[in-house]
């Protein structure tokens, strides 16, 4: 039998190279390329391990764009079983809320499972929401920061970390985990998996054909969120004075002077 | 949008039913949070602005001694839980505790820490409740006509402020980061209502099997006087050797952006900015660091700002005391010599 495992996974804008025009301030995003979230490779290696140890499934989950298929190729080449992309138009515009929801529905239309993995955030909205919203839309007990976890008798014991602490828990199945970032090495794509997703078809797209939720549960409509305007950033006054010259040890010698001045204290 | 046309899974919310500006004061092993009581800093302000009550509000065991510190720090009331069966954290226990005081008293506006428990359970309680949460603010401000709570936070798009409404929505939640605002002036003859709350609590799923604490004996950034800091720019981990000579002559600690921190150069403790940690160093140099709006806010109660970059259009440059257009690897060293030099005469 083994275990039913859905790993979470967010197609998001590589923000590595997205860099802001210095001139109007704005982000310069064409041509940027998006890539999966990289915490959320993460879970998807927990998910893999878990899977190693004890047999089953993995199937990933990611609502976003057609373009998203790259992106679910990518983990289908570490060895991830089989994708849902949740793509439609009427999606667009979701807070994290009526993203929660989305996926949630799509979970459950994926029962039974026994684990839910979610990465701890993702680089271009960093909210960290989407874990916590999915439990409570699920009514399934779970965790953040997981590091470390195993399957004994039917229970999941986790590992986890916060800033001074590290704590064990046990939870039942279902559950969900938020894998905590950086917490272990992503393993690179093998060959063999990623010509699998290309050949057979490991990757199905959910419209909301499939899902019938209503509009006023999804997208805009089902965000209690708006952004109402965006304003530049005050920023804080400050002196602003650049040393004038091409010589580092005038320059040195400039700071550290500037600094005495400021009471720091140097020597 | 009008009300008939709500998602059924959303609670009817009649707004005027819900009043009050909540702080969700953390009170885990046995002490309050400053960064909880910080946000009866801003809880106070938008309170005043739309005539209503600041509550601090607190769930645990053994915690009666605690339950008269937001009073001190600005709260004119308390609700407090404090029942075994909250002894120990659970995320979904708590947040669900939180959810029925909520229910029954209706306010309008909840703030919590960013801490980690906070952003693991605040999100659930605003889920539970179909309610609007933003993560990560960094200034709020309220429309008095509405008492629509603008959540500010700096979106994806770096230079630009985002303000956020959940306008058909009751209660408004966000959580803020620690020391993004000061600490209100303590005042121990302050009084207020100290109201302690019996609620059926729910029985916990996920059970605690062990705890530990882990000794980190470094200087914290939050808490460090001059900080080295270094970005992208560094080009590599060696980067960082370097800046830890000279953070090391200075007496201070090495911290980084978020492009070094990803990079893996060092460690996620130690990211300055909206989603990292805001640093009150007397002396912040960065290094290598462009000056992202993000990063910025995370070291606007910094003293003297120093900027090393080799492009002179960063913006760092603009928002930075002091800057040197060069590259790092010239001027630190150049700047540790100056130091040494200095300190041998
Ligand atoms: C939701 C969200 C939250 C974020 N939160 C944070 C946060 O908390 N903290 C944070 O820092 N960022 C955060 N960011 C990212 C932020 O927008 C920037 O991308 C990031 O701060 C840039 O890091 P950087 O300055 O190190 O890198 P870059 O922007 O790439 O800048 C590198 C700089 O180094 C300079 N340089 C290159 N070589 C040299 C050299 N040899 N000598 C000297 N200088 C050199 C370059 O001129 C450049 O200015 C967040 C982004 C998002 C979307
Ligand atoms: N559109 C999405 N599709 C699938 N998973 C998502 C999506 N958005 C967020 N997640 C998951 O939720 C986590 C937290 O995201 P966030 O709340 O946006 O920081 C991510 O690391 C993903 O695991």
């Amino acid at each position: 039998m083994g275990l039913k495992i859905i790993v979470a996974v967010k197609w998001v804008p590589n923000t590595q190279i997205v860099n802001i025009d210095p001139r109007t301030g704005t982000l310069i995003r064409e041509g940027i390329p998006s890539i999966i979230n990289p915490h959320d490779l993460n879970a998807v290696e927990v998910a893999l391990q878990l899977k190693e140890k004890y047999g089953g499934t993995v199937t990933a989950i990611s609502m976003a764009p057609m373009s998203a298929k790259a992106g679910l190729e990518f983990i289908i080449g570490m060895g991830v079983d089989k994708a849902v992309l949740i793509s439609d138009r009427v999606f667009a515009g979701a807070d994290t809320l009526a993203t929660s929801y989305t996926l949630s529905r799509a979970i459950e239309r994926l029962k039974p499972y026994d684990i839910l993995l979610f990465g701890q955030e993702t680089i271009d909205s960093s909210t960290g929401h989407i874990g916590a919203q999915t439990a409570s839309w699920l009514k399934i007990p779970y965790i953040y920061y997981v590091t470390d976890v195993e399957y004994i008798d039917g229970v999941v014991r986790v590992k986890r970390r916060l800033e001074r602490r590290i704590e064990v828990y046990e939870l039942p199945t279902p559950c969900l985990l938020v894998v905590a970032m950086k917490s272990n090495e992503p393993r690179p794509v093998k060959l063999p998996y990623k010509l699998r997703a290309k050949m057979e078809n490991c990757i199905e797209v959910w419209t909301n054909n499939e899902l019938g939720l209503m509009r006023e549960c999804i997208g805009l409509r089902g965000s209690p969120t708006r952004v109402e305007k965006s304003i530049a950033t005050p920023s804080i006054p400050r002196k602003k004075q650049k040393f004038d010259g091409q010589d580092v040890r005038a320059a040195a010698k400039w700071l550290i002077d500037k600094l005495i001045e400021e009471g720091v204290k140097i020597a | 949008m009008s009300g008939s046309s709500i998602c059924p899974e959303w609670e009817l919310v009649n707004k005027d039913e819900w009043r009050g500006v909540w702080i969700f004061i953390e009170a885990f092993e046995g002490e309050v949070n400053e960064a909880s009581l910080q946000l009866l800093n801003p809880g106070r302000r938008i309170a005043d602005k739309i005539k209503t009550d600041l509550v601090g509000v607190m769930l645990g065991y053994n915690i009666k001694h605690l339950v008269n510190e937001p009073i001190y720090y600005g709260a004119e009331k308390v609700i407090y839980v404090d029942d075994p069966r909250l002894s120990t954290y659970t995320p979904e226990v708590y947040a669900e505790t939180l959810v029925a005081l909520i229910r029954k008293y209706k306010p309008e506006i909840l703030l919590a820490a960013g801490t980690l428990r906070g952003r693991e359970m605040i999100p659930y309680v605003a889920n539970t409740l179909r309610a609007g949460i933003t993560a990560d603010c960094t200034d709020f401000d309220v429309d008095v006509n509405t008492r629509d709570l603008i959540m500010i936070r700096p979106p994806f798009g770096a230079t630009l402020l985002a303000h956020i409404r959940a306008p058909e929505r009751r209660p408004q939640l966000s959580t803020v980061r620690p020391n993004v605002f000061k600490l209100p002036q303590k005042d121990t003859s302050r009084k207020g209502e100290i109201i302690e709350e019996r609620i059926e609590i729910p029985k916990p799923r996920i059970k605690l099997i062990s705890t530990e604490e882990v000794k980190i004996e470094e200087i914290p950034i939050e808490k460090a006087e001059i900080i080295v800091s270094g970005g992208r720019g560094l080009g590599s981990p060696d980067g960082f050797k370097l800046l830890e000579k000279l953070a090391e002559l200075l007496g201070g600690v090495v911290a980084g952006s978020r492009k070094a921190v990803d990079a893996g150069w060092i460690p996620h403790e130690k990211q300055v900015g909206q989603t990292g940690k805001s640093v009150k160093a007397s002396l912040y140099i960065a290094v290598g660091i462009s000056g992202a709006a993000q990063h910025l806010f995370g070291i606007r109660e910094a003293g003297i700002v120093v900027a090393i970059n080799n492009d002179p259009e960063a913006p760092i440059f603009e928002n930075a005391d002091y800057g040197v257009v060069a590259d790092y690897r010239e001027v630190i060293p150049a700047l540790i010599e100056e130091i040494m030099m200095r300190r041998s005469k």
